[in-house]
Order: C-alpha cells, then structure tokens, then sequence
C-alpha cells in the first residue's frame, strides 16, 4: 500500500502537463466550440503522437509502451485541466476496448495506427445515461459475409470526424440464441444517418441512426469463443472508460479551483484582497475538501480498472465524488469570481459547461449510487 | 395572521390572470427568449404598451404621482403571477427608480421625470458597479463636475444591463471626491441618447446581454440631480434593498416546479419515466418544500412593507435562500433526464426545450449579483443578531 506516486509517474504527469499547456490553450478550447468545427486539433494531436501518448497503455507488440492504464489516467487528469478535446478521450476508449475485445488480427489493424496517431476512434457500447447499462442498442441481421445494423445511437462521441466506430448489436440468428457482437465500422455511407447534438459544453455528439448498415465478417468482435462478447469484458471498458473521465474531471475540479484562487489574491474590494476574507477562504477550502476527495476516489478506479479489475464499487464511489466536486468548485468559481468570470470573454465558463456534461455522462450521482447499491446487496 | 387572500386581493389576482392569459402569446415568448441578446422587436413593446395601460405601471404608486395606490400585497401578486408566465412585468424603473425619485427626489425632479414612467414611455438603466467597484459600491469613481449649469460625467459603469434597450441612466457618481467615500456620491439622470455616451455589450454565459457604459465629457442639466447633492448613497442604498425586494417573488419557481411535475411522467429515451425513480421524485418534493417557503419569505416581505416596515432582513434571507434554490432547481431540471439534460435550446430534442440548460447557466448570476450572498450573510448575522463585524 503506497498511497503516493513514483517519480516516473510524476514525471509522466509533468510531461502531460506542460505539453497540455503548450498546445492546448483555451483559445483552441474556443475554437473548436464554434458551429461547424469539425472538433479535430491536428497540431495537438501530432504533439500526443510524437510524446507517445497514444502507446501508454497499450503491448509493445502493437507499437504500444506497455505502461499501464493507470498512467493513461494520468494523462487524461491533465486533459482535464487544459480541456482537452474529447476526440483523444473518445479514441484511447476504443483503443482499450479494441485491445481487451479484440483477437490479434483487429488489434494488429487498428492498434499500431492509432498509437502512431492516424486513426481517430469512437464507441458506442454502453448507455451513455448509464454507464452499467450494457444492452446493445443496436440489432445485427445476418446476411452473406457479414451482418446488416440497424437502430439509433444517443450521444455517440465524434461521431461524424472518426474513422472508426465500435458499437455493439444483439444478433437475430435462425435458430441460434441472441448474442451480442461488437462491430467496428467506418461512419458514413449506405444505412449511416448522423445529426449533431448541441450541448452546454458544444462537443462534438451525435445522435445515430442506422438502417440495414453492412459490416463485413472481419470487423466483428464475436468474444472469446465465438459465442458473444462477454458482459465482463463489456461492463470492464465501461468502468475503465467512467475511470479515465472521473480523472478528466479531477484535473477540470484542481484547474477551477487554482485560477479562481488567483483571482481572489488579486481582486481587491473594501481596499484588500477577497481572498483575505474567511467567508471565501471556507469556500475554497470546502472545494479542496471535495477535491481530495474526489481525487482520491477517482485515481483508486482508475488503478483498479487498470489492473483489469471490472471494480463497480470504486467506480461507482469515483463517479458520485467526481460528479458533485466538478460541478460544485465550477459553481462556487463562478461565485468567488462574480461578474468577471461570467462573461463569455473570460474563460470559467467552458470548464463549468464541461462540468455539466460529464456530470452526466455515464451517469448522475443518484445513477451511480444506484450502482453501489447494488454492488453493496442494499438493491 | 392570515394565510389566504382576502376577496379583493383575490379578485386582483384573477385580473392579473385575465390579463396575461389573453396576452402572453407565443410570439412574445420568443421575443423574450431572444431579447437577452438582441434589440427589442415589436411583441415587447406592444405588451409593455398594454400593461401601461392598465395604470399597472404605477400601481404601488400615491394617487398624487398618478398612480393606482395599490399596496406591497397587490405588487407582489402581479409580480408573481408575471413572473409564473415567464414575462416581465413593472421593472426596476417602476419597482425601484420611481419610488426613490418620489421618496427623495425635489418637486421639479418629480414633475419631470415621474409622468413618463407611469406612461410605460422610458425605461431606465441602473448604472452603480464599475469595475473596480462591486460589492465594495461606495467606491465608485465615475465623476460628475458641476460646469456652470451643466453637470460634466466622464467614468464608466458595468454589469449596466439593460443599457442597450434603456433610454435614460439612473447614474451614480462622485461628486465629492474629498468627502469620506459613503458621503461624496450623488445620483444623476442621464438620457442614454446623450453625446458622449457609449454603450459596449458584455455577453454572459447565460447569452444574457449586459453592458459596460461609457461616460465621456456628458453634459447633462444641472436639475437632473435627484435630490440633494452628495447624499446619493442612501437613496441607492434603499433603491438596492427595494431591488432585493423585487427579487424575492417565486413566481417562476412555482412554474418549474409544476413543469417538473409533468415533464418526469414523460418516457425517456430507454423508455423509463423518471417519476418511476424514487430519487427523482424525492429530488422534486425538496425543490417543492424550499420553493413554498421561498414563496413565504416574499410575502412576508411584502406584509411587513405594507405594514410600513423595511424588510431588510427578510428581503436579504430570501435573496441568499432564493438565488441558491435556483442553482439547485437548475440542477434538478438538467440531471433528471440523463444525458438528455445536457442538450441545449439550440437542440430540438431538449427535454423541456432546453429551459433547465439555460437556466444552470442563468442561476449563477443571481447568487453572486445585487450583493454577493458571502456579503448578504454577514447582514444577516451582523444586523439581524447584531454580531460583531470584523474586517469590512
């Protein structure tokens, strides 16, 4: 039991940081806000595939660094602070899912690609209200060298900029119980239908529909013995994936936090600081309390999750603490930083929109504590 | 002690629902949607236009300024049932501008610049903060230098809101730059359309407009004074207390309340009704419960004004209770749909059509606006239970 991090894992997280800072400014984050932006940082991009990024957690064999999933959570805290576009999160996703799904021809397909930095990724394999909910959304009819999808997809992270999807489908076989498939499929084309959602924090999400959409035999996932992916596999990439986001949204919470702390120092009213009265010393120090708090819960599901472990109770707890001390310091920045971070023209308010919307992606407070509870045997 | 409107009160109430049932049209709700960032159209003004003829303009106003007499009760029942449709009624200028022009104001300041509230003719911009002076008001430096008999106003005001749509300012400024600094500051009234003013837009997360105004080498005449010179802070002082007044109605509490009510019996996406979860109906019970007490703290405000009390401390609790059940109303109304409730107005699927989204944008602005709640809580404890004050 060591509760502190090794110096390569410092080093890693400076490494991220300092890289973070440089390419990703909120001038981007702006930027790829805009209607029609098409959500891609290629500048940023190139700088996480020249850094090594991509490999972290993924086998030598593959092009990968065989470091460990934990360090990608290390990454993906400091993503959170400079947010980061939700491309990289939405490819490492897929990648995990590809490297623990996938036999060695896929991951000889895709893996190497995308540690190098040519393939941009997304998924669509659990409810993205509720990250426990695994039931395929899609339905998979079986035809000659392949299957035809059909169905409607919610929220599907950069949908219409990847150029490679992985969703999963019950099969409807004659005769054969249903099963359920992933898939890995190009966007666009025959049977493909895509809608942008707009959201508080203008990301890039789709809604999905496809009708009768041809994946060909070689693209399926059809788990360990052919008989469907396994739902431990499935419910695995789920928890890793609300891991890896509850550490986004710790690096997001410590980022608030620190530049409305600055604020404080400099802002002076009744000719001294505002951070010199307690009132607003309470509040930040009821922020950090959430934060440690957070931070704590988040890094142990992200090391559990990298272990392999499915992990729903540290998952669950991670998800409740990150949700309310994300969404609470960006509320309570607003308030130490008034009128002055509430305008467009300053930068608090994209940290409190992404706040929002990770809140609820994969699940509220009251969503995960429903999966404790039933982790717990209360349910 | 008596928790039900009398006949009369009732009758006014059904009257103010008469009259916003036949008037509130869907068109001008767009317009209202709109107009945080955009000039005002047609639908606004005609409205205004209406209300202005039913004298409600002036309806807490004495006879003798042309107004309908009508007490703290009756202004706190219109004002609640506007703010129910989600439109707005008398404004500041009515609420809080006229009543201190009528409290402080000479005679020439009444006979000039009362008639034209009451007519629903001008609209008035409340210029107090400037940047280095929010919460810390009396600090405010926009100068006003007496040039023969014209006052010269060079500085500049933000957080001005409704600026681009006012037609005159209800300007603070120094006047004596020696005096202590609660004691050197008087109000002047400034037509927006006068040379030298310029109005910039500041645009909010909420996509609410409002503005940082300009003031330079503006001449103005000496009469637009208001009252006596130097002895503006406690005329705005009551003007503020008056504004947290305004503030403490719950009228459009109660509407998101009774709209949560019906919007969770509607199937989501994976076809589960949120009533179904006991969470979420615990959630809206909550919200229930705060929203009547908020709609309590507002009419014990308004008994104890029409008992000829200043409510300071009830107007205060409530604004700090009201702005932060906002927050949590906002945040009740966007986590109760999943995923769904992070879509915007922009998005035709938006549960609620995207009501709850802005409003978690727009809540913020009133825990931290008209007195920040970590000021509002050392009122609370240092008038209401005279505490010691320290630092300050």
């Amino acid at each position: 039991m060591d509760l502190t991090h090794s110096a390569e894992q410092l080093e890693l997280g400076a490494v991220a940081r300092s890289l973070f800072t440089r390419e990703c400014p909120t001038s981007l984050v702006r930027r790829l806000r805009e209607p029609g932006s098409d959500g891609l940082a290629p500048t940023l991009w190139q700088a996480l595939a020249s850094a090594g990024i991509f490999g972290i957690p993924f086998e030598e064999k593959y092009g990968g660094a065989g470091a460990g999933q934990y360090e990608l959570g290390l990454v993906f805290e400091q993503a959170g602070r400079a947010l980061c576009p939700t491309i990289v999160y939405s490819t490492m996703v897929f990648g995990l899912g590809v490297a623990r799904l996938g036999g060695d021809q896929l991951k000889s397909r895709y893996l190497p690609d995308l540690v190098e930095g040519r393939l941009r990724a997304s998924h669509a394999t659990w409810n993205p209200s509720n990250a426990a909910d695994l039931r395929p959304r899609l339905s998979a009819l079986r035809v000659a060298d392949g299957w035809l999808l059909s169905g409607r997809l919610l929220f599907v992270q950069n949908a219409q900029a990847v150029d490679v999807l992985m969703v999963t489908a019950r099969t409807s076989v004659h005769r054969e119980p249903q099963r359920t498939y992933g898939f890995l499929i190009q966007p666009g084309g025959a049977g493909w239908l895509a809608r942008a959602l707009m959201t508080i924090a203008h990301d890039q999400q789709s809604e999905v529909v496809l009708s009768d959409y041809f994946v060909a035999d070689d693209a399926v996932l059809t788990g360990p013995d052919g008989t469907g992916l396994a739902e431990g596999d499935l419910a695995w990439l789920a928890n890793s994936a609300i891991a890896l986001q509850c550490m986004e949204m710790v690096g997001g919470t410590a980022a608030v936090i620190e530049q409305t702390v600055a604020y404080t120092k400099v802002r002076e009213q009744f000719g001294r600081p505002i951070g010199s009265f307690q009132a607003v010393q309470h509040l930040v120090a009821d922020m950090r309390i959430a934060l440690d708090a957070a931070r704590l819960t988040a890094t142990q599901a992200a090391w559990w999750t990298g272990r392999g472990e499915i992990a729903n109770r540290a998952v669950a707890i991670a998800k409740m603490k990150c949700n309310e001390a994300y969404k609470w310091a960006t509320l309570n920045c607003h308030q130490l930083q008034g009128g002055m971070g509430y305008v467009l023209d300053t930068d608090l308010h994209l940290w409190s929109s992404r706040a929002k919307l990770t809140e609820l992606q994969g699940g509220t407070t009251d969503t995960a504590a429903l999966w404790l509870e039933r982790e717990s045997g209360l349910i | 002690m008596n928790f039900e409107l009398d006949a009369a009160q009732s009758v006014w109430r059904d009257e103010v629902r008469a009259f916003l049932r036949e008037n509130v049209t869907p068109e001008l709700l767009a317009e209202v949607g709109e107009h945080r960032t955009t000039l005002l159209g047609g639908e606004v003004a005609a409205f205004r236009k209406k209300i202005g003829a039913k004298g409600w303009f002036g309806l807490n106003w004495p006879a003798e300024f042309g107004g309908m007499g009508l007490g703290p009760i009756y202004q706190h029942i219109l004002m609640d049932e506007f703010e129910y449709w989600g439109v707005q009624g008398p404004d500041l200028t009515v609420t809080s501008v006229a009543p201190m022009i009528m409290r402080h104001g000479t005679q020439q300041n009444r006979e000039q610049f009362l008639p034209p509230i009451a007519r629903g003719e001008v609209r008035y911009a409340v210029g107090y903060s400037e940047p280095n002076a929010g919460t810390d008001l009396a600090s405010l430096k926009t100068r006003a230098e007496l040039d023969g008999e014209e006052w010269v106003i060079n500085g500049s005001k933000i957080w001005n809101s409704q600026a681009h749509v006012a037609t005159h300012e209800w300007l603070c400024v120094r006047t004596d730059p020696e005096a202590p600094k609660h004691r050197g500051i008087s109000v002047i009234i400034v037509p927006i359309d006068t040379p030298g003013v310029e109005v910039r837009p500041l645009i909010t997360w909420a996509d609410y407009r409002t503005n940082e105004t300009f003031f330079t080498d503006v001449r103005v005449p000496r009469t637009n004074l208001i009252g006596q010179l130097n002895e503006g802070w406690q005329y705005i002082t009551g003007a503020l207390s008056l504004e947290r007044g305004a503030l403490t109605n719950a009228g459009d509490f109660r509407r998101h309340v009774d709209e949560l009510k019906e919007l969770v019996r509607l199937p989501l996406e994976d076809g589960t009704r949120p009533v179904d979860n006991a969470e979420v109906r615990r959630a809206i019970a909550q919200l229930d419960a705060d929203v009547e007490a908020a709609v309590l703290m507002g009419l014990e405000a308004a008994s104890l004004l029409e008992i000829g009390e200043m409510p300071t401390i009830t107007v205060t609790v409530a604004k700090v209770f009201t702005s932060e059940l906002r927050q949590r109303i906002a945040d009740v109304g966007t986590r109760i749909f999943g995923l769904a409730g992070a879509l915007s107005t922009a998005d035709p699927a938006a549960p609620a059509a995207g009501r709850y989204e802005k409003l978690y944008r727009n809540a913020p602005l009133m825990r931290f606006g008209a007195g920040t709640n970590e000021v509002l809580r050392d009122v609370i404890a240092q008038r209401g239970y005279t505490m010691p004050r320290l630092g300050r």
